[in-house]
Parts: structure tokens; sequence; C-alpha cells
């Protein structure tokens, strides 16, 4: 679903590159973290697959298409297949629930029928039946977050892009908020997760993608925040690696 | 859906901008009078050519008594020369340029200079023999003046030829000098509405960043995200442009009708459906202006 070949993203030609020559794959359907202290390009990661930026180098392949030679006008039917969710919300102040989740449709040209039908279904989904006309300031940080996830699943995209969404949330609320996402996850959504939150990345038990200094330093399934391994200091763990995929 | 869901967008902003809006209606309503109004000065020359050129005439003024001219040292005119001025009028090298012509006597020219002077108390000082007889010419092309002029000026008996559409061209001269000065002042405005457009547009992307960014990130199109504050800054250009459009034909109505056209009744002035025909023109420049001028702004502020 996602691919990264040999990708490397320069932001300043003098510092040093923030994602270095990544070649990663994550299949449709999977769930996954990406971890790594701040400045690790996890962000940059995530800016690279929705083509906020394009990568220095190398193939970004989303859902087959390489997004970096993808033409301009093209980005918006690439973004409808990707679902964001931020760790602060980013709901619109001035519209209740059920205008912000419909807000996504609308801007797509959906039919109100269909908006009608699709946003109560997704507010249940994230657990927020009967809260269609609260305004986003009368809700707790974990409903906003709830909202934002609805917005983001509205349109059924194939991937979800979540950068920290428990990063402002208490330890309980996020666990509220990962099973909304484990749920999105089932019904068949690939999940990218990045975030610094040990615990819950400890308790699911997924796949953790460790990022140091724009080097992955660690891919392994059903990990947990912190390796078991002993890890390789990346110097010598690129000479070594060869023909690794 | 789509488009009751822009018009919703297009409304907000309006609301949310109100001040700006408001300013952006007065200067391209100011700016669009000043082309208006220089168009309807052409317009009003156009009038004032069409009806003028045909009844304006070469005139050939014979020897008077008293005349200085260099062709009437023998004095006034005589029977001879007279006849002799009219044999070169009907001759062919002449007659090839002119339409018809006649005699205007003293009496004549006495006659229309008591019209045309009638309320003038310089009428009683004058009588028919301080006024010249002449030949009136109307040409078939106008430009070919100066062969006439050319032609008669030498002749004995001749004192002056006059081209009155000499006259004339120094009135439109003054009128396009007038239109020139509203043409100047209308580009200086036309500046202010592009950067107060531009201003306006970059103001209202700002205060709604946080649809925009919502809107890209859920894959709108580049028309749904930027077309609301395109629609923003051409409704009101179009409204200023409309008002200048009422203000031109109020001005033709009441002015140039109710006020100038008394005064001056000989004058042909253009007609308030006439200068409707400006409004269109208004509107559409108006609304080039902002379309471009808020295109090019958003292609700087508003990523998408």
């Amino acid at each position: 679903m996602i691919r990264f070949e040999n990708v490397t993203k320069v932001y300043d030609r003098k510092a040093r590159p923030a994602l270095d020559s990544v070649s990663l794959e994550i299949q449709r359907g999977e769930f996954a973290f990406l971890v790594g202290a701040s400045g690790s390009g996890k962000s940059t990661f995530l800016r690279l697959v929705l083509r906020e930026d394009r990568a220095t180098s190398g193939g970004v392949f989303v859902a087959g298409q390489n997004v970096a030679s993808l033409s301009s006008w093209r980005v918006p039917r690439l973004r409808r297949g990707i679902g964001v969710v931020f760790q602060d919300f980013r709901l619109l102040p001035q519209k209740t629930v059920f205008a912000n989740v419909a807000f996504a449709m609308q801007v797509i040209g959906r039919n109100r029928s269909i908006i009608r039908d699709a946003v109560p279904e997704v507010l249940k989904t994230v657990g927020l039946e009967g809260k269609e006309h609260r305004m986003p300031h009368e809700l707790s940080g974990g409903e906003q977050q709830r909202v934002a996830i609805a917005r983001a699943v509205v349109n059924r995209p194939g991937i979800l892009l979540a950068d920290e969404p428990t990063g402002n949330l208490d330890p309980s609320t996020s666990q509220g908020i990962m099973a909304v996402l484990d749920k999105i996850n089932q019904n068949g959504t690939t999940v990218v997760m990045a975030t610094h939150d040990t615990d819950i990345v400890n308790s699911m038990r997924k796949r953790v993608i460790e990022l140091q200094d724009g080097h992955v330093i660690r891919d392994e399934a059903r990990a947990l925040y912190t390796s078991l391994i002993p890890s390789v200091p990346p110097a010598e763990r690129r000479d070594g690696e060869g023909g690794r995929a | 859906m789509r488009v009751t869901f822009i018009l919703g967008e297009i409304a907000s902003g309006l609301r949310r901008n109100v001040s700006m809006v408001v300013s952006v209606i007065l200067v391209t309503f100011v700016s669009l009078t000043f082309v208006g109004a220089a168009g309807m000065l052409q317009l009003q020359i156009t009038q004032m050519k069409g009806y003028w050129y045909d009844r304006v005439q070469v005139a050939i003024f014979l020897c008077g008594e008293g005349s200085t001219a260099p062709g009437c040292v023998s004095g006034p005119v005589t029977g001879e020369q007279q006849a002799a001025l009219a044999d070169l009028l009907e001759s062919p090298a002449v007659a090839q340029y002119v339409n018809d012509y006649h005699y205007e006597t003293r009496e004549e020219a006495y006659e229309h200079f008591k019209e045309q002077f009638a309320n003038s108390p310089i009428v009683d000082s004058v009588t028919p023999d301080q006024l010249p007889s002449s030949f009136r010419i109307n040409l078939k092309d106008p430009e070919k003046y100066q062969i006439i002029s050319e032609t008669f000026s030498s002749q004995p008996g001749v004192e002056t030829v006059v081209d009155q559409r000499q006259l004339l061209e120094r009135l439109f001269s003054v009128m396009n000098g007038a239109s020139l000065v509203a043409i100047v002042i209308a580009g200086i405005m036309i500046v202010c509405a592009i950067l107060l457009i531009a201003t306006t547009i970059r103001l209202s992307a700002f205060s709604r960043r946080r649809e925009t960014a919502i809107m890209r990130l859920v894959g709108a199109s580049k028309i749904m995200i930027q077309l609301p504050f395109v629609l923003e800054g051409v409704i009101a250009a179009a409204v200023g442009a409309v008002l200048a459009s009422a203000t031109l034909w109020g001005v033709s109505q009441f002015f140039l009708g109710d006020v100038l056209a008394k005064q001056y009744p000989d004058t042909a002035f253009i007609s308030p459906s006439q200068t409707l025909v400006l409004a269109p023109l208004l509107i559409a420049l108006g609304i080039l202006l902002a379309g471009v001028s808020s295109i090019v702004t958003l292609r700087r502020y508003l990523k998408v």
C-alpha cells in the first residue's frame, strides 16, 4: 500500500537529510507504528506519503502510484484515498460535529443524501452517537479526536495516517482512541501512526518502524516501543545491510 | 450540492470581510466610473463628428471693404472674380472633390449670424456689410481640405479659406485631453483596486486557513478550494461596476439630458441608452480585474 524505495528528503542542503535513503513497505491492511525521537523523520515520512513534499530522490509509491512523479492536479485524487489525523485535532470551531465530518464530504462534491447517511454511520463507528449537534468546544479532547478520526475516514480512504493522535490525551482516553483506530484497521484500512507513546505501542503489539536521524534503525512485527534486540549504530548498519529489501 | 456549498462559502467569506468587501466595491466603482467617463467622452466625440462633419464646410471668404489679405489688394471682390471662382469650382480638377457648394451673400451671412447669436447683444452692432460673402463648399472627403485651400487662397478676390472642421477639431482635442485625464486617473484607481482586491483575498484566505487546510487534506480539488475566493473578489468588483454604470447613466440622464441639452439645444448629446452600452464593458472589465488579481494572489498565498 505504501512503498519507499531509497527515499531521501533534503530540506536544507547544509543540514543532514530528514530522510536518508529509506526503503520500506507497508502492506494493505497493516497497522504500523512509526516511532523515534523528534526530528527523526516521522513527520517527513507522512508528508511524503501525502505529497505535501516531494522526495529529493527515490520513489514513494502509494497504492501503486509513484507520488513523486504525480502531476499537481492529480494530488487531490491521491489525498482522497488517505485520511489524516493530527495531535491538535484541527476541527472547525464554528461547525457542529456533524458539520465538521460532513465538510470533508461536501468539499469533494458528495451528494447531500449520501452525506446524511454516511456521517451518522461513521460517528457511530467512532463512538459519538447522539453528539452530532455539539460544538467542538463542548467536547472533551478524546471526543474531539474521535470527530477528527470520523472526518478522516468518512470518505473511506484506504490509508489512515495519524500523527501523534494521542499526544494531547490522557492514557485512558488514549486507549479509547486506539480502540477506534484498531477497529478502523480491522475494517481493512491501512493505518500508519507516528507516536511517542510507549504504553500504547507496547499494548498494541503491532509492527514498529523506528527512525533515527532519517534512517530506519528497526522494523519489527508485533514489537515493543524499545527494541529487545540491542540496536546497531546506523553507520555500521548501512555498510553491512547491502541487499536488504 | 457543489453549487450550494460554494455559494455558502462565498456568503460566509463576504460576511466575515464586510469592510474590505465594501472598500473593494468603492474602489472599483470609482475607477470604473473614470473609465466610463472616458468612454462617454469618446462616444460624445464620435456623435458630434457624425453630426457636424456632414454639415461643416470649407468656407472661401471673399474680399470685402477693408480686407487686408494679399488677394484683396484690388479692393472688394468684383463680379468677374466671383464668376471666375465659381468656374474654378466647376472645373474638373476641383469638382472631383466637391460634393456641392453654394454662394452665401452678405445678407444670408447676416441672417445666420443673427440666428447663431440670437441671445447676444453683439447682433445689434453688426451690419450686413461687415460680414463677408462666401462660397460654402461641402467636400466629398473632408480630409482633402488642403487641396481646396491651396487652389483658392491665392486667387484674386479671396480673403481667406477656412476649414470649419478645424474649429471642431480644437473642441475635440479638448475633449480628447479630458478623456486622457480620465483614463490616467482610472489607471491609478485600477492599480489601487487590483492591490486592494489582492489584499482582501489574502485576508480572506488567512481567516479561512483552517478550512482550506482541511479541504486540501481530504482531497478537495483546486477549483473547489479557490473558486469561493475568486468569486468573492469578482462579485465585489461586479457590484462596483454596476454602481459605476448606474452613475454614468445618471450623468447622461440628468446632467446631459436635463441640464446641458437645454442650454445647448444645437448640440447632439449622447442619450442615456447609448451610455448603457458601456455597462457590459465596465462589468466585464471589473470581473476581469478581480479575477486575474485574485488568481495571481491565490497562487502565492493559498497553497493547494
